[in-house]
């Protein structure tokens, strides 16, 4: 699972000291595990957008939708995503899986 | 054709059987009629699941007032409801002894159209993907009523249980890329978090045979 926010000019740095320390718990709480975090480009800009983008885990499809109805129902989750919306030029998240896995996770 | 599904939660379980025969038996109009008990792993999805359909739009506002004659309170605690007249899809239109499911969920106001069309034509595309989708059917709601005023009706047709809680549920087109459209992390989402998800037992397809 992968999260990419292109902060707003200056915002980055806060941003992602935010989303380690009030996201990211409740995150791992749900079976997630962080694998990177990685900040583009590497400086901190103060009248510029820095992209952040932090990569996850998950063991499977079940324990992905078991995240997912935990988040789903903890209005907290949203908040801070609205929080992070009004802190972002924007944001994407996508969920992707090596090559060599995709026929695998497609047998189902 | 014009179509009826009502998600129906009884105050008391037990009145169940007696309400589904009394269901059936108003719906002799109906060109066809599904009254089945719920299944475990529905959702918001009610007891009794009641999914009909009518040749004239009369006979089903005829049902509807039959119907909510029955399931009056005491006996109903709440009802989700909608009403719609679109065509099914399928590839199994003699299905027998599947399972029906239904969907019923609420897009946003304020969502533009162009983002409404892409959800439809993404959700539509989930059968060539997931081959467990025996018949299928997307609509838009023409009346509606419960605890949302809901804008879409999702239904598909399994083989079994297993197609839906399996298959369909951790095929990664589903949870990887169609629910981003329902997931409140997802900047995509455009559907509000209360769902209806009910499922029940047919003896023969609900959908694909006029239903």
């Amino acid at each position: 699972m992968i999260d990419e926010i292109v902060a707003a000019p200056g915002a980055g740095r806060a941003l992602l000291d935010d989303y380690l320390a009030r996201y990211a718990p409740g995150a791992r709480a749900r079976g997630m595990v962080l694998e990177q975090v990685l900040v583009a480009p590497p400086v901190w800009l103060d009248d510029q957008s820095n992209t952040l983008t932090i990569r996850w885990s998950l063991a499977n499809a079940g324990a992905w939708w078991g995240m997912r109805a935990v988040s789903g129902a903890d209005s907290a989750v949203a908040a801070w995503w609205a929080e992070v919306d009004a802190r972002a030029i924007s944001r994407r998240r996508s969920f992707a899986t090596a090559p060599e896995a995709i026929v695998r996770l497609c047998d189902v | 054709m014009f179509r009826l599904t009502q998600l129906v939660t009884l105050a008391d379980r037990a009145a169940r059987d007696d309400l589904a025969a009394a269901l059936r038996a108003v719906g002799r109009r109906a060109r066809s009629l599904l009254v089945e008990p719920t299944l475990e792993g529905s959702f918001n999805g009610g007891d009794l699941l009641v999914h009909a359909s009518f040749n004239a739009a009369g006979d089903r506002a005829a049902f509807e007032l039959e119907a909510q004659a029955l399931l009056g309170r005491p006996a109903t605690a709440s009802i989700d409801s909608v009403s719609y007249s679109s065509e099914a899809d399928g590839r199994e239109p003699g299905l027998r002894d599947g399972i029906y499911r239904v969907l019923l969920l609420s897009i946003e106001p304020g969502t533009d159209r162009d983002t409404v069309a892409r959800f439809e034509a993404e959700l539509l595309a989930m059968p060539r993907h997931i081959a467990a989708i025996r018949n299928w059917r997307l609509s838009r709601v023409e009346q509606a009523a419960g605890a949302r005023a809901w804008t879409h009706v999702w239904e598909q047709e399994f083989a079994d249980a297993g197609g839906l809680l399996d298959a369909y549920m951790l095929h990664p087109y589903h949870w990887a890329h169609i629910d981003r459209w329902f997931d409140p992390e997802c900047p995509e989402r455009i559907v509000d978090a209360r769902l209806c998800h009910s499922f029940c037992r047919v003896d023969r397809s609900a959908i694909s045979s006029g239903g």
